[in-house]
């Protein structure tokens, strides 16, 4: 029954690792392609996840408990960074009033045009109702650009 | 080194002058119109001891009259500073080469030479001669420009010029080094640069300034390429010997162990090469022939400095370089006979271009670029009196050429500016001071005797016919063998030591510098002989014709001068006057006396036996005398018909002249000539350089520098900012590397 053990004990190795892979990918593709920060946020933790899954099941399979050790720091410095980063979330939205992070393009080169999008999804076209108010005051300050960004990511 | 050592008081010399000119710089805003006090003082005190070493250096060559007299030793006194610079093994000389000690041999392994210029101050006859010259005329100068300059906007920065001038020409007299000379040959030009220019708001004085400096940049480029030459010749720089660490002496260039020795000095054509370069470099800073354009334009400056500068110190350099490097020449007879050409024609032309300018400063210009010439003519001679003869002629011409400058600055002062002879007249009722004193320094300039200019005039006159006429000269010197010179001239001859003539001289004989040597005859000097008699009568001519147009005729005065045209203040006057006591006395004293010629024969460069032996006795030379009497008289009564009393500007003398006049008032057209052959194509070529340097060279360099711009462009794009773009490239990199470690590793 050796060989049956063994192989179940490679079989369960693969198949951690594949639910590793799985999660990982998923996180980096949901990080290079969602622009919302808290789903980009939510999608750096599911990498980390992907990779702490990894560590367990090769810590199992050598019998060493290192792995687990490390999985453990992971969650402790991801706690910690999950404070900060949600904390840089909601100040970014206080700043912009959106989580989108393409609001974000300051650091791009001075001459060249912000990145707009200029096809927005069918889903997104709705018209916001805005309440409509007496005409008074000052009238705000409007950005071209930002009047092409989308409203919700 | 005791207080009044001959050392510390050399050093004071130039040393004076200078702290004078930086005190003046530095606290002149604050002295204001005192501002010529700290410079004055510095050039009283450093005349003051230039004449102390003039009379310590007199006591110990001794009097020329003392029946006791020891033969005539060389007179030298070397006082080193420092040491400017040293490069260990620098030279190593040839076999054979003029830099060995003379009488060893040289070429081994361990001869290797240093190159070190020791910042070292000489005192010998010549250079106690000419400092007295430089800081008396100076002083007088400077106490003239307290009058002349005031309520000039500059007047603190004239005196720290002057000052600075008269450090910068002490140094050059005084340096024991050709390095050392050269450096103070060019702070000399600097100083002549700044003051032609002091009115720098003028265009004509900016212009007259980059000319002056631009003609004696030819002039400095010949001593400089003849520096080089006498290093790679005699692998020293120094006049003097030194004694090196391990006891041998390094014979100088000039020093006393060369000159004694037969084949101490190079002839043939490198000597000859030298000598045309040193010569070349004496003739841009004393204004000849083919470089004297820059010194009548130089007129523009104050008149002070004309006089000190342009008229009787800046301009003698050359004569002193020459007369400094006499042995050098005399070893190469086609470059001597070179430098009495150059001289004898610069007299002559400066001479005829002088008598149709209607500018006072201008005729005084042109009057000392001749009497200039009548130095390098007597210089050329290569004879001990001819040097000694130069130097009369510098020290007379110094004072009454400083005279006559000083006296046109006074006419030019009470005018109003105006210095054109015809718009004025009749001064002398004027202002009596100056025309008196203006007369005693033309009665000298003209040769009149018993006048300065009439000694000195009569000695090179001499010189020249000795070389023309050696027959008539021999026995008359044979018949007089009681004098000093002789005597070393006889000792020197019966030790058997052979003229100067070294081995290579005969084999170059066809080549240039022989052709040079085989002007070197009788024919030649009786030529120059004669131009330089007509040169006497001709100055007589311009210089009473000056005299008759400004102080004689119906008084008038340019309305430039206002209703206050008067006599100059006294602080101007007295200068006048204190020079025309040694313009009037001067020449008589020293002629008679032979007290000057004596004392610079104790000068070591004109102790070389090949110059010694040439000593003649002190004799007046009757014939001589009458003949340039003749000319100077002729001259002052041509002046006198034309002149005399009659409205400066009616119609005049050069009428007569014809076509040529025409030629001598556009001075031969030199200017023009060098406009068209020099200035001109230069200027084309530096409007085409100027196209080829903003196009081509420009344009390949802005091309190179497009190049990163556009490449830049392409990756710039990437930039966009977007985190998420950033994020992307990250992990497109980490693939990268990925597949990359994948291939090396894939087994």
């Amino acid at each position: 029954m050796s060989p049956i053990v063994a192989t179940t004990s490679l079989a369960l190795l693969q198949n951690a690792l594949l639910v590793g892979a799985i999660l990982f990918s998923l996180g980096l593709v949901g990080i290079l392609t969602r622009r919302n920060l808290i789903v980009m946020f939510l999608s750096a933790e599911l990498m980390l996840q992907g990779i702490s899954v990894s560590l367990v099941a090769w810590s199992r399979h050598h019998g060493d408990w290192g792995g687990q050790v490390l999985v453990i720091f992971v969650l402790t410095v991801a706690a910690c960074e999950a404070a900060v980063a949600l904390v840089f979330v909601l100040q970014s939205f206080a700043r912009t009033g959106r989580l989108d992070a393409a609001a974000w393009q300051s650091l791009r080169e001075s001459n060249l045009p912000r990145t707009v999008d200029h096809a927005l999804p069918a889903s997104d076209a709705v018209p916001p109702s805005w309440p409509r108010l007496a005409p008074a005051g000052v009238l705000p300050e409007t950005d071209a650009d930002r009047a092409q960004e989308r409203e919700h990511v | 080194m005791p207080p009044l050592a001959p050392s510390t008081l050399l050093v004071l010399v130039p040393l004076l002058p200078l702290v004078g000119a930086i005190l003046t710089l530095l606290l002149g805003k604050l002295l204001g119109s005192r501002a010529h006090l700290p410079a004055i003082a510095g050039i009283a005190a450093a005349a003051a001891v230039a004449v102390l070493l003039l009379l310590g250096t007199a006591a110990q060559v001794g009097s020329p009259h003392d029946p006791h007299a020891e033969p005539l030793r060389p007179v030298e006194m070397i006082s080193t500073l420092w040491q400017w610079a040293t490069v260990n093994d620098a030279y190593t000389p040839a076999v054979g080469s003029a830099a060995a000690i003379p009488g060893t041999a040289l070429g081994g392994q361990g001869d290797s030479r240093a190159f070190s210029i020791p910042v070292a101050l000489r005192l010998d006859p010549l250079t106690a001669t000419m400092l007295a010259i430089i800081t008396c005329v100076g002083l007088l100068v400077a106490i003239y420009s307290v009058g002349y300059m005031h309520d000039d906007p500059g007047y603190p920065r004239f005196f720290a010029l002057v000052s600075m001038f008269v450090f910068s020409m002490s140094m050059l007299v005084a340096a024991s080094n050709f390095l050392i000379v050269y450096v103070f040959w060019e702070a000399v030009g600097a100083c002549s640069y700044l003051l032609i220019g002091f009115w720098f708001r003028k265009p004509e004085a900016a212009r007259a300034a980059k000319k002056a400096f631009l003609v004696n940049r030819v002039g400095d480029f010949g001593l400089a390429i003849a520096t080089f030459l006498l290093w790679m010749t005699y692998g020293t720089l120094d006049f003097h010997d030194t004694l090196s660490p391990d006891g041998t002496i390094l014979p100088g260039i000039l020093g006393q162990t060369r000159l004694a020795d037969a084949a101490g000095i190079v002839g043939g054509t490198v000597g000859t090469a030298i000598c045309l370069l040193l010569l070349l470099a004496a003739c841009g800073k004393s204004a000849q022939l083919p470089l004297h354009v820059w010194l009548p334009d130089a007129m523009e400056g104050p008149t002070p400095a004309s006089a000190l500068i342009h008229a009787a110190t800046m301009v003698t350099a050359g004569i002193y370089l020459i007369a400094r490097s006499a042995p050098l020449f005399v070893a190469c007879p086609g470059a001597l006979t070179a430098v009495s050409i150059v001289g004898a024609t610069t007299a002559l032309v400066a001479a005829l271009t002088a008598t149709v300018q209607n500018d006072l400063k201008r005729v005084l210009a042109y009057s000392t670029i001749s009497q200039l010439g009548y130095m390098f003519a007597s210089l050329g001679t290569g004879t001990l009196l001819g040097f000694t003869a130069a130097i009369f002629h510098l020290v007379t011409h110094a004072f009454f050429k400083a005279l006559l400058f000083l006296g046109a600055g006074s006419v030019m002062h009470s005018m109003g500016g105006v210095i054109d002879m015809r718009r004025f007249g009749g001064l002398r009722r004027i202002m009596p001071i100056t025309a008196a004193t203006f007369l005693v320094g033309s009665l000298a300039l003209a040769g009149v005797a018993p006048f300065a200019g009439f000694f000195s005039k009569d000695e090179i006159l001499a010189t020249l016919h000795s070389k023309g006429w050696p027959n008539a000269h021999a026995e008359h010197h044979d018949a007089a063998p009681a004098s000093a010179h002789a005597a070393v001239a006889a000792a020197i001859d019966t030790t058997g030591r052979q003229p100067i003539r070294p081995a290579s001289f005969q084999a170059d004989a066809a080549d240039g510098a022989g052709r040079l040597n085989s002007l070197d005859t009788p024919a030649t000097w009786q030529t120059l002989f004669w131009m330089a008699l007509v040169t006497a009568g001709l100055t007589a001519f311009y210089t009473f014709r000056a005299v008759f147009m400004t102080f004689t005729g119906p008084t008038r005065v340019p309305e430039e001068a206002g209703h206050h045209a008067h006599e100059s203040p006294p602080v101007m006057t007295l200068p006048l006057v204190i020079l025309a006591v040694p313009s009037a006395i001067a020449g008589w004293w020293l002629f008679s006396t032979n007290w000057l010629a004596h004392f610079l024969s104790a000068t070591p460069s004109l102790t070389a036996p090949a110059i010694a032996k040439t000593a003649a006795p002190h004799a007046f030379h009757m014939d001589l005398a009458i003949q340039g009497s003749l000319a100077a008289a002729i001259g002052i009564v041509i002046a006198a018909i034309g002149h005399l009393g009659r409205r400066s500007d009616a119609p005049q003398m050069e009428r007569f002249l014809g076509p040529l006049e025409t030629l001598f008032a556009n001075r031969f057209y030199f200017d023009q000539i060098y406009s068209w052959l020099i200035v001109r194509p230069l200027e084309a070529l530096a409007i085409v350089s100027a196209l080829i340097d903003k196009h081509l060279i420009d344009g390949l360099v802005n091309t190179v520098a497009h190049i990163p711009v556009g490449l830049g462009g392409i990756v710039r794009r990437l930039q966009s900012g977007l985190v998420q773009r950033y994020a992307l490239a990250g992990v497109m990199g980490v693939l990268m590397i990925v597949l990359a470690l994948a291939w090396q590793l894939r087994g």
